[in-house]
């Protein structure tokens, strides 16, 4: 169990819209959602004395300039003694968290701004972005010349997952309909038309179980968080959300060596990070559990204890995860309805819980929302990452 | 507008993982055991993955066992592999223990079935490469 539980806390975050914008340069996304993240801070540009930009994935020229400082530069922060990637896939924002908490806690860094953007929407074609994703974090050697691609991944964890638990298509589709009246009411989401289940399910065949509206769609945006020390933060911040607790599991690179696609390390991980914030999920009065696709987001609920397994989809189903339900989950609508920028789905996500948890959620604020629990995953889905954080130090 | 049918993407080959294609050429499937605690390995590595001795050395595979789990992909692949559609992607689990993505063939892929017996057959990509897959056998 790490050091720390209630140390260090998130006190400020930027978002621009997720979608297409084919006219706006990937470094907009950047800097505009870093300045609105200071500006909610409260705080003062030159008061940045760490950048950490998880990377972007449409552009290695773009990624680049990400690495070597423009950031920084484009901003004017003149205080910044250092810029360094921090990049997980999927988990970069759960990963980057801890490692930024770890500085602050040491004192190697004082207030940190952490800032993703990507150009996944308009930045590659439709066949570019699925090529870059039958590539990127697939064995070249063992499954790329099979014809796996990350649809056929989350395909063949929902078919496994069925099989075991004779949960149906219904269920797998309720995730979807459920992020969607979340999405409805965030005005950075791609997506916001009503959604009923019939429609996913008579939406095209994609990889069997799965259909094209079980896709999440790549898309263009930003976002970024500002950490800092507890104490500094009490000082600035009427209400800093703390880091209380974090867990995580490797399981594994290629995703034909995972022992278990309908579980991963989701139980464990959770355990871990509960253990620490000394919470249990019932003390959860948000769940920003990671998506992509409807499997993750069901066995990740699952899994950390919001429901028996193979029964989370009859929750989703009914309601009990919607706006106004009681375990409100992914509320920002998740990669399936905000859009999925890269690295940025779990930023997105991470931003949404302290949002949430800092009272600024506008129409979808869960009302007195104190703890909240947030998932994310890189690659073929090989690190289940649990961060649990709140407003309050149990 | 048509999308160029693009070439099948090859194995990029690991310097150990060698005698693994080899062998597949000829129509063989062999993995790795450890020589000090007996664990069969897949993919090939440099040192056993459970006690972390490079004492290994290659066996022959029975070439059988069950899907694990399995798609029918129908639509949106990789382009390399638009022409194939549709086609079964599986993770199979050979009874040695081991698993590998392959592909399910010579069947209607729609009679693909989650713990469904197969065993290998091998297709020839090129004159460099042979990939082993899975066919449908009687358990």
């Amino acid at each position: 169990m790490s050091k720390l539980k209630g140390k260090v806390a998130i006190i400020g975050i930027g978002e621009v819209p997720t979608g297409r914008f084919p006219e706006t340069a990937a470094i907009y996304h950047a800097i505009a959602s870093a300045r609105l993240a200071i500006r909610d801070a409260g705080i003062q540009k030159d008061e940045i004395d760490y950048v950490m930009p998880t990377a972007a994935l449409f552009s290695p020229q773009f990624n680049t300039e990400l690495v070597t400082c423009r950031v920084a530069e484009e901003l004017g922060l003149k205080n910044v003694k250092k810029n360094c990637q921090v990049f997980a896939g999927g988990s970069s924002s759960t990963c980057a968290l801890e490692i930024a908490a770890s500085l602050i806690h040491s004192g190697a860094a004082n207030m940190i701004l952490f800032v993703h953007a990507d150009r996944l929407g308009t930045g590659v074609s439709a066949q570019g972005g699925i090529d870059l994703f039958s590539t990127a974090g697939i064995s070249a050697e063992w499954e790329v010349p099979f014809g796996q691609h990350y649809s056929a991944i989350a395909a063949m964890s929902t078919m496994r997952y069925k099989y075991e638990t004779g949960c149906t298509d219904e269920h797998i589709s309720a995730v979807c309909v459920s992020n969607r009246k979340w999405a409805q009411l965030n005005p950075n989401a791609m997506f916001k038309k009503d959604l009923a289940i019939e429609e996913v399910m008579a939406s095209k065949s994609l990889s069997t179980p799965l259909r094209v509206k079980h896709s999440n769609v790549l898309a263009d945006g930003g976002a970024a968080f500002i950490v800092t020390s507890a104490e500094r933060a009490r000082a600035i911040c009427e209400r800093p959300v703390y880091l209380l607790g974090e867990g995580g599991v490797v399981t594994h690179f290629v995703f034909s060596q995972e022992p278990d696609v309908s579980r991963f390390g989701w139980a464990k991980a959770g355990r871990m990070a509960f253990e620490e914030a000394g919470l249990t999920p019932k003390d959860v009065d948000v769940a920003e559990i990671y998506d992509s696709y409807p499997i993750y987001q069901l066995i990740g609920f699952e899994e950390l204890g919001f429901a028996e397994r193979g029964q989370g989809g009859e929750m989703f189903l009914k309601g009990d995860t919607w706006p106004g339900g009681k375990i409100p989950t992914t509320t920002n609508g998740g990669m399936l309805s905000q859009g999925h920028t890269g690295a940025g789905g779990a930023v997105a996500l991470m931003v949404e819980t302290a949002r949430q948890l800092m009272g600024k959620a506008g129409e979808r604020q869960v009302q007195g929302a104190r703890f909240a629990v947030e998932t994310a995953v890189g690659g073929t889905y090989m690190d289940a990452q649990v961060t649990i954080l709140g407003t309050e130090i149990p | 507008m048509d999308t160029p049918v693009k070439p099948k993407p090859v194995p990029v080959v690991n310097p150990w993982a060698k005698p693994f294609w080899e062998a597949a050429r000829e129509n063989k499937l062999i993995i790795q055991q450890c020589k000090d605690c007996g664990t069969y390995i897949f993919y090939p590595r440099i040192a056993c993955t459970n006690c972390f001795s490079d004492n290994l050395t290659w066996v022959p595979a029975s070439g059988r066992g069950k899907v694990y789990t399995y798609t029918v992909v129908e639509s949106y692949p990789p382009s390399a592999f638009i022409p194939d559609l549709p086609f079964v992607v599986a993770v199979v689990r050979l009874e040695e223990g081991v698993q590998m993505l392959s592909n399910i063939v010579g069947c209607d892929p729609h009679s693909v079935y989650c713990e469904m017996p197969v065993a290998v057959v091998f297709e020839k990509l090129n004159e460099e490469f042979t990939l082993p897959k899975f066919k449908p056998v009687e358990a």
